[in-house]
């Protein structure tokens, strides 16, 4: 019979010390071991039985150095994956240099979650509603992943594969976040809409990287959040933009267009009328921010 | 079992803990603490927060055995003997309450607040009471108990 | 101007300290030794027939130590009135909702009694289900009980003047279909109890109950034990608001069923995901609603047909449907009046009482369809409700609504123009109408609600004060305060009747072993009839102890008095001494007095004429007026409300920060209901059962508020006090509604509002600029 459950189910509990361990863990109990940061996205998701119930939660903030957030002006950004959310948000590079991972961070559940959670959580949890996805996505972010076979390295837009699924293979795990150094003149920007003014998850997520000079759009990469299996980028939106004179009528194009790449659903906290909508409306925003101010 | 080392308002404590026991569930059932609060269970009300090496977490969600070696406050490690803190004061002065089921949660995320910022705007009030839910009050009270709160710690 | 010592002091509430610094108990505080832990399994089907309950596997489990289902309940079922006691407390031959109840397990933790559900086995034949009202009530549906077989729960017919004929005379007439939100009470607490049965024959449970004695009725009835041997023992509640916590829930009677058999206590506490998926919540409502009007904008009839989703079983709900016909002729007059309501059973959650208890639906109907008919007629929303609005009755009048209801008060039209005045609609065309895609609005909205409510034939209330030798004093009463601060207010009407200080009361809580009888908190009874009760008690003991001193001094009794703690000769005020020099002398005169007032209510109205709808029903009404300022993005439909101002006439607020953060409350709650919540229902499953997607306001929804007080000291009330609060809840969705209204153009009149369905709107009247 069903019923409400009230407490976790039963795990064991794994703590390594270092990296090494950690893969030894994963390499040993395969699937019945599950990585654990923050939590925040797992533990409910196991109090309601929403998931395979793993034998193993190991967890990952024992091993030392991980949650850095380190930033030069060669390399750009690095977030370790234990990097919280209001490390993230309170880091001046972050608010120097990457607007919208600002933005993305402060939109966020709570100051309770965001004191736990993390982007590499966000990221590896996979919905498509994440916040973190679409302005990593947009600023080209890619992920260094470490596996039973050693590193590699993922750009974010061939990270996500479907709703809560990721590139990441068994027994590997997200070792770091990386975002190059911003280029001259260019701007970012995440924009949330969501029915409340917090504690909402995203119902569209529009996030814009762009460079301008004298009114010429150089570079510009869009991502959406919420409206597809995944995040996506559009790049049919951005060759509308890409090389050409900003001018309302072309962000108006690019803004329809954005809206007519993404394939959103419709459930309880939205249809896909209003989103497709949204779409349109977040992204007109988000480039005129980014574009015309 | 996992044998873990906690600090709880200044005192230490040796306990068992199932793997899968939350913080929450070993304050209050273990240490008997039960100003912490099960509102949701999910990390979504903030009703069973507490402060954990000085940031406020939702402890319906940390594993105990994540909690190992840390330090604690509850809600029952603000006051001093019978002296109040200035939260606790403000809010028993101007009325911040009604039922009291959110008010423990509601108070350490006020202290939280106020520690990292004595004079915060409305703005950043609201902001940093955001995942504290309340059905009661309609928050109003509660934003005046934190200006009330903010202008005793100033003095 | 009235002066009190006591009345109308900002005090801190009596159980504040208890509250912030942790100590105060709920009922999932509490823990007694050798205590099992219980859970409650449910089937996962909307309708279905219960073939077979299999707990042999449970049963067998180590650490389970008892299993309850609906045979050890022996049938016994229970209900509001005696002839819709439906409801049992496991389900016997159906589940008619989803997540029904239909066993109980008891463990030595709460791991165990979790994987003892699991194990547990029903066979059932699912059944054809029916999920709307409207339909439910059509010929050939799915019948839920079979003494109802047209799953017409309750049915009202009410007919006052003639409303044909006034329609017919009528310059302007409208016909409209208003829905009022899928909502539920939203409290943080959710339902526990710690509960023992003890082998001698006594039942004690710690129960989260904001009317302990309904629980104490239904223990009796259900364990077959007289009323002196059931205790209910009131713990701090987190949050009441109507509905579950002043009725019982599975999880309470397969507490002490398991504690009966195990003869262990036995406690049970919902997670918050049940709470919101199972227990009782708001009926939402169809409201078709006809008015008519003069040329001048005076209402001359309103006719309301209601259809009211009721759930799987009748819980409360004739009361429900009463109250959602009975204050239609508030707070305008109502010359003619025909009332029409169906309540369906349907296979969705049961749906009982909340806050505003039925007046919401058609209050809600009712202003926004006149501000419509105003719109037509081209009379403003303030011209519109003063050309209608009730004038406040002088002092020795009363005034008699179409369905007999009275008032000796009604501060409607003070309200009203209180709110004129005020800035935020003084000013309103003042400042851009625009800002970028933001268009701002403010809408007005009034109401009256009841206060003093009764129940059939469960009116009671009474008080005893206690005198203690040293002067300090205990209150005990049967009214429970779940957070609406009514333990505040009487204390301090206690301290203001017996002349003491208000820090000088203690106020305990109830226990059903030592304290009066009551019906607990609901319909807005507890300050207006405890009050009462508090006043007469606290009078007593006074009239006690100044014979006793008169006596020792040689006064006539009458020329003493007692205020602020000090006892006085009113023709020789300079002889006095501290009460708590009196409290000596008679506790210690003769062979000791024990001086304890006592006091009931003595309001008799008469009993609810559900039939007819005619009569009052409460022995007040508060009138209250609201305005609200909205924003609304026109591209995305986003609403952020950021101003209320409330104009309440509560009587007089005894307790100020009480009734200010009352009405506060009230108006963000209401605010949810007009903008965020509604339940998505999916073949009777609630799809957004969390706090993530039933989404109530949090810290940065709410607006600025201010409230500003109607004093109208009726004198039904103790110190002139009538209910505060649901008004401003009731008032809270029509005023943003018409918010919404004046940012947008268009009127909504089904609830929630969301950004999506302005959108739609917008679009459909071609003003979307987005496209």
């Amino acid at each position: 019979m069903a019923q409400f459950y009230k407490r976790l189910p039963r795990f064991q509990y794994l703590l390594p010390k270092t990296l090494e361990e950690a893969l030894s863990f994963l390499k040993e109990h395969k699937e019945a071991a599950r990585l654990f940061a923050g939590g925040t996205d797992l533990i409910p998701q196991l109090k309601k039985r929403e998931v395979d119930i793993p034998r193993y939660l190991v967890d990952l903030k024992g091993i030392p150095g991980l949650d850095s957030i380190a930033f030069d002006e060669k390399a750009g950004l690095k977030i370790g994956p234990l990097a919280t959310i209001n490390a993230i948000k309170d880091s001046p590079y972050v608010r120097d240099h990457y607007p919208s991972l600002f933005q993305a961070a402060s939109s966020m559940a709570s100051p309770q979650v965001r004191n736990r959670g993390t982007f590499a959580g966000n990221i590896c949890s996979a919905v498509p509603s994440a916040d973190s996805a679409p302005a990593l996505l947009a600023l080209e972010a890619s992920v260094r992943l470490l596996g039973q076979k050693g590193e590699r390295e993922v750009p974010m837009d061939k990270f996500f594969i479907g709703p809560r699924k990721t590139v990441l293979e068994a027994g590997e795990m997200l070792l770091e976040i990386k975002v190059s150094r911003p280029k001259p003149g260019s701007r970012n920007v995440y924009l949330k809409l969501s029915p409340r003014h917090s504690m909402d998850l995203a119902i569209v997520g529009v996030a814009v990287a762009a460079t301008c000079d004298g009114g010429v759009c150089k570079d510009i990469k869009i991502a959406l959040g919420a409206v597809a299996p995944t995040p996506i980028r559009v790049p049919a939106a951005e060759k509308i933009l890409e090389g050409n004179r900003i001018t309302p009528e072309i962000i108006e194009e690019a803004s329809q267009n954005a809206a007519a790449q993404c394939s959103p659903i419709d459930d309880h906290r939205a249809s896909l009328e209003y989103r497709r909508d949204m779409v349109y409306i977040l992204a007109r925003r988000a480039l005129n921010n980014v574009l015309t101010k | 079992m996992e044998q873990i080392k906690l600090t709880v308002n200044g005192k230490e404590y040796e306990l068992q803990v199932r793997p899968w026991a939350t913080l929450l569930e070993v304050i209050r059932d273990d240490l008997g603490l039960t100003g912490a609060k099960e509102g949701c269970g999910e990390g979504e009300c903030g009703a069973c927060t507490v402060i954990m090496d000085g940031k406020a977490v939702n402890s319906c969600i940390v594993l105990a055995v994540e909690a190992n070696g840390r330090q604690i406050t509850t809600i029952e490690g603000l006051a001093e003997g019978d002296r109040l803190h200035p939260v606790q004061e403000a809010f028993l002065e101007m009325g911040g309450m009604q039922c009291g089921f959110c008010t423990p949660g509601m108070i350490l995320s006020t202290k939280v607040l106020l520690d990292g910022n004595k004079n915060p705007t409305d703005e950043e009030i609201r902001k940093g009471l955001e995942g504290n839910f309340c059905r009661c009050t309609g928050y109003t009270k509660i934003f005046e108990s934190v200006k009330a709160a903010a202008q005793k710690i100033r003095r | 101007m009235k002066e009190y010592t006591v009345i109308g002091q900002r005090v801190p509430r009596i159980d504040g300290k208890a509250k912030v610094m942790g100590q105060a108990k709920y009922a999932a505080d509490y823990s007694l030794p050798g205590m099992l832990f219980s859970k409650v399994a449910r089937l996962p089907v909307a309708h279905a027939k219960i073939l077979n309950v299999d707990t042999s596997k449970a049963e067998r489990l180590p650490g389970v130590k008892a299993v309850v289902t609906a045979k050890d309940f022996n049938g016994w079922t229970w209900g509001f009135m005696a002839n819709t006691r439906d409801e049992p407390p496991l389900a016997m031959d159906k589940v008619r909702y989803y997540m029904e109840a239909v066993a109980g397990v008891a463990a030595i933790d709460e791991d165990i009694a979790e994987e003892a559900c699991d194990l547990i086995k029903v066979d059932y034949e699912e059944l054809p289900s029916v999920f709307d009202p409207e339909e439910a009530i059509q010929e050939g549906a799915p019948v839920i009980h079979n003494y109802r077989p047209n799953n017409v729960s309750v049915e009202y017919h009410w007919n006052f003047g003639d409303v044909e004929k006034a329609f017919a005379e009528s310059h302007l007439v409208r016909e409209d279909r208003f829905r009022t939100s899928r909502a539920t009470k939203g409290y943080l607490e959710p339902p526990a109890s710690l509960a023992w049965y003890d082998p001698a024959g006594y039942i004690t449970v710690w129960a989260a109950k904001q009317s302990p004695y309904f629980h104490y009725r239904h223990l009796a009835a259900c364990f077959n034990l007289p009323l002196s041997k059931i205790r209910v023992i009131q713990p701090y509640i987190g949050g009441g608001f109507g509905g579950t916590k002043n009725d019982s829930v599975a999880g309470d009677f397969c507490a002490v069923m398991l504690s009966k058999m195990t003869g262990k206590p036995v406690k049970f506490v919902y997670t918050q995901e049940e709470e919101l998926t199972v227990s009782k919540r708001r009926h939402s409502m169809i409201v078709y609603n006809k008015m008519g009007m003069s040329k001048d904008g005076l209402i001359t009839a309103i006719q309301s047909r209601v259809i009211a989703d009721g759930g799987g079983y009748t819980a409360v709900s004739p009361l429900t449907m009463y109250l959602t016909g009975c204050c239609t002729p508030l707070p305008y007059k109502l010359p003619n009046y025909k009332y029409d309501c169906y309540r369906a059973f349907t296979n969705n959650p049961i749906c009982a009482a909340m806050r505003g208890h039925g007046v919401t639906h058609t209050r809600f109907a009712c202003e926004i369809q006149m501000e419509m008919m105003a719109e037509e007629l081209g009379i403003d929303p303030v011209e519109i409700r003063m050309r209608n609005a009730i004038d406040n009755p002088k002092p020795g009048e009363i005034y008699r609504t179409i369905n007999d209801m009275t008032l000796k008060t009604c501060g409607i039209k003070e309200a009203i123009q209180t709110l004129v005045k005020d800035p935020l609609w003084a000013e309103k065309g003042k400042g851009p109408k625009q800002d970028g895609s933001v268009s701002y609005g403010v809408g007005m909205a009034a109401t009256s609600y009841l206060g003093g409510a009764r129940q059939l034939g469960h009116q009671s209330c009474a008080a005893t004060v206690r005198i203690c030798e040293d002067g300090t004093v205990n209150l005990i009463t049967g009214a429970t305060d779940c957070g609406q601060g009514s333990d505040t207010v009487l204390a301090m009407i206690a301290a203001e009747e017996l002349g003491v200080r208000y820090q000088d009361i203690d106020f305990k809580m109830v226990d059903s072993a030592y304290t009066p009888v009551d019906a607990g908190s609901y319909g807005s009874r507890v300050t207006v009839l405890a009050g009462q009760a508090v006043q007469i008690a606290a009078a007593d003991a006074k009239k006690q102890l100044l014979a006793i001193l008169g006596s020792e001094w040689k006064v006539n009794p009458e020329e003493l008095e007692i205020k602020n703690a000090e006892v006085y000769n009113k023709s020789n005020p300079t002889r006095r001494i501290p009460f708590e020099r009196l409290a000596k002398i008679a506790c210690y005169s003769g062979s000791g007095a024990v001086i304890i007032g006592k006091g009931y209510s003595g309001y008799g109205i008469e009993p609810l004429d559900f039939e007819n709808g005619r009569g009052n029903s409460g022995t007040s009404f508060s009138f209250t007026a609201q305005t609200t300022r909205a924003g609304v993005d026109l591209e995305t439909g986003h609403v952020t409300v950021s101003d209320f101002v409330i104009a309440h006439d509560c009587g007089r607020p005894l307790n100020p920060i009480g009734a200010e953060s009352q009405n506060e409350g009230g108006a963000v709650q209401g605010m949810g209901q007009a903008i965020y919540e509604d339940f998505i229902m999916d073949s009777g499953r609630t799809l957004n059962s969390t706090f993530l997607d039933y989404k109530m306001p949090r810290s940065t929804d709410v607006p600025d508020i201010k409230v500003i007080d109607i004093i109208t000291d009726d004198p039904s009330g103790p110190f002139g006090a009538k209910e505060a609060s649901e008004g401003s809840h009731v008032s809270a969705p029509p005023s943003v509604v018409a918010a919404i209204h004046d940012a947008t153009g268009i009127w909504f009149k089904e609830q929630p509002v969301t950004p999506e369905k302005i959108v739609k709107g917008l679009k459909e009247k071609g003003k979307w600029p987005g496209k």
